[in-house]
């Protein structure tokens, strides 16, 4: 975290602003992502967005083997929300090299690749691969997969998995020379490691010690939150909505969870956490920054409206220069 | 493809329950064509947070110096979304996103393009029928043959029909008594036909199998829940036959039907 006091008078327009996010070693140009799942590969998105201009985007989760999701339907409408069922739907480790990740090299933000299995060594096989490519500045993992060698509960809902998950993801990640779009993203050049982040699922009795145990794994941050399972009866039918049955709940109406969740996991640990959950405006994404977030993530919103990114980013610096604030990590200074 | 707020021109009820929306269309948003679709933020900032698609039926293009493009779409008020709509006055703001998905081939030469309309299914299919009419009469296509079932004469659109629609009602209060598949299986189009359909699942699986009888190509508009509408978020699945999913907003909306599985869908 930055040394740089926040000590400014208020209403006093800061000499410069640094949006800047420091995640171990990756320096992202700005604190506004794109949520896994929502945004596909970025590609889908060029007509509407100015992808360049992000802080980060996230990939659709990846797989070792193409997974072709779950039945349909696999969208709900819920009250300032919905539900998804998915099912980490992706072409494959093997396409997104060959397909995707071309076009994610020559973008300007940061590329972080969310990685997905049913078991620890699927995450692995994806980590070593993309070890193994360049154009990529982190990876995210996600945990909220079915542990298959576990009756399918959730990999992230046990403290003790998280920490052995973590540990052996952490060790698969070499030191390297940072090229390409990673020295765009690396300001410190030279070497370093792409930060592992692990996502975190809601889902869960305390978040704290999950944070914890990702943190003992050696994780260099965590991103909060994940989906909220969710269900949609239809009364005529009599059936549920999805045809999966449950669902996980995203949009507007999980910002309060998430917030929550994040204002535990960030004062439980030392390493820095990225927030989401729910963020459609700045107002929003400035809740999670006070709660101790040093970047955002936004998802849902973007179905509603593409634009909401690059607005909210837009709203953050107008927050700091109101605020006089020169860094975005001394944001969650000010809450009291 | 554009996001971008516009305004409505007009809005009138054209059916029991349904209204007919018009709004101004920008010129660099790209060319609305039959089957293809759109999204409309349907409500306030928060909720609902999902757009609602909904197909054209049909679009004036805009004449330099006199007026702007006009998309027009027909909706049955079904939920929250479309209650949102059918409020909507003149002058009124929308918020679109567009044009998105695939459209309807043309038909090959020598063929009669068959349009099936069914409930909902009927924007696209009168925007179609409207762009093969007008092929048809520039000797580029066999004239197009309509066919439109609904619930009961209540629910027959107050628009202009092409000559020669066939109207179909389930009561018999109008036209035809009995579905569109059962009126498609007495008649004989004279030429090989090709069929186009957009309208509830099971009459979409009746004219598959009738595709299926007569050898013919079935394009297909579907429907599925949506989210992001572009191909970023794999929402809006509808399974194949052959097990394989596909996208509705960028495969689709319109598929070759032959290949979709209509039993799940229903
Ligand atoms: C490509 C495409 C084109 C469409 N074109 C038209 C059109 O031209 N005219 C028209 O009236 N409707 C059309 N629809 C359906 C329309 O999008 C839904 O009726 C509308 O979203 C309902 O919103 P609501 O909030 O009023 O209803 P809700 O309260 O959300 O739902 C009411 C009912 O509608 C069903 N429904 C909601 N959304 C969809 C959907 N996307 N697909 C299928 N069923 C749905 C639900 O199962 C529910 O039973 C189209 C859908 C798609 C995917
Ligand atoms: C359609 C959809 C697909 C998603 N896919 C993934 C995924 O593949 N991996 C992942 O870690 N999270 C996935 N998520 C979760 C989001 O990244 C995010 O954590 C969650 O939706 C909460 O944020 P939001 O309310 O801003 O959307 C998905 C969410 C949605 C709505
Ligand atoms: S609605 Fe997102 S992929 Fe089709």
């Amino acid at each position: 975290m930055s040394g740089t006091s926040s000590g400014t008078a208020r209403g006093m327009v800061p000499a410069k602003l640094d949006l800047t996010v420091r995640i171990g070693d990756l320096v992202m140009q700005n604190p506004v992502g794109v949520a896994s799942g929502t945004f596909g590969y970025g590609e889908e998105y060029e007509d509407l967005v100015d992808i360049d201009c992000l802080g980060a985007l996230y990939t659709k989760a990846v797989t070792p083997e193409p997974r072709p999701g779950n039945p349909a339907p696999r969208l709900a409408d819920t009250p300032a929300g919905m539900l998804n069922s998915i099912g980490l739907a992706n072409p494959g480790l093997d396409a997104f090299i060959a397909d995707k990740l071309p076009r994610l090299r020559a973008r300007r933000c940061a590329v972080i690749v969310n990685v997905a299995g049913g078991t620890e060594d699927d995450y692995l096989r994806v980590l070593d691969a993309l070890e193994a490519q360049d154009g990529i500045v982190g990876y995210e993992i996600n945990i909220s997969c079915p542990n298959v060698a576990h009756g399918g509960l959730s990999f992230g809902t046990d403290p003790v998995q998280v920490e052995r998950l973590t540990r052996r993801l952490v060790d698969a990640v070499g030191s390297r020379a940072m090229a390409g779009a990673e020295a765009r993203c690396d300001r410190l050049a030279g070497r370093g490691r792409r930060p592992l982040i692990v996502k975190l699922s809601p889902n869960v009795t305390d978040i704290a010690a999950i944070a914890k145990a990702a943190e003992a794994g050696g994780a260099v941050a965590l991103s909060c939150i994940n989906t909220l399972v969710g269900m949609v009866i239809d009364i005529k039918t009599k059936r549920p909505v999805l045809a999966m049955g449950s669902g996980g709940l995203s949009g507007p109406a999980i910002r309060p969870v998430g917030v929550a969740m994040v204002y535990k996991a960030s004062h439980a640990v030392s390493i820095p956490v990225i927030g989401l959950g729910g963020i459609s405006d700045a107002d929003d994404a400035l809740q999670y920054l006070l709660a101790g977030a040093v970047a955002i993530q936004v998802g849902t919103a973007i179905f509603s409206r593409p634009e909401a990114p690059l607005e909210i980013l837009a709203g953050i610096r107008e927050f700091m220069e109101r605020e006089g604030i020169e860094q975005v990590a001394d944001i969650r200074k000010l809450l009291r | 493809m554009k996001r971008f707020d516009t305004t409505v021109t007009s809005i009138r009820p054209v059916a029991e329950g349904c209204f007919e929306l018009r709004f101004d269309w920008p010129d660099d948003a790209g060319v609305p064509a039959p089957g293809r679709f759109f999204t409309i933020k349907a409500g306030g900032r928060y909720d609902p947070v999902l757009r609602r698609p909904f197909a054209f039926s049909g679009y004036a293009p805009p004449v330099a110096g006199e007026r702007d493009g006009e998309a027009a779409f027909i909706f049955q008020v079904r939920g929250r979304g479309t209650e949102f709509l059918a409020a909507l006055k003149p002058g009124d703001p929308l918020d679109v996103l567009g044009p998105l998905g695939r459209g309807f081939g043309k038909p090959p030469r020598g063929t009669r393009p068959m349009l099936v309309a069914g409930g909902i299914g009927m924007g696209p299919m009168l925007y179609l029928a409207a762009a093969l009419g007008a092929d048809a009469k520039a000797g580029l296509c066999e004239a197009p043959m309509l066919v439109i079932g609904v619930r009961s004469a209540g629910f027959i659109p107050d628009v202009e029909l092409p000559a020669g629609t066939v109207i179909c009602t389930d009561d018999g209060s109008s036209g035809f008594h009995g579905t569109v598949t059962e009126w498609l299986a007495g008649f004989d189009p004279g030429l090989p036909p090709v069929f186009y359909a957009c309208g509830p699942a099971p009459m979409m699986a009746a004219v598959d199998r009738l595709a299926e009888v007569r050898s013919a190509p079935f394009e297909a508009a579907l429907e599925q829940w949506m989210a992001c509408g572009v191909g970023a978020c794999a929402g809006c699945a509808v399974a194949l036959k052959s097990g394989r999913y596909i996208k509705t907003c960028v495969d689709g909306p319109v598929y070759d039907g032959r290949l979709v599985d209509w039993g799940a869908a229903l």
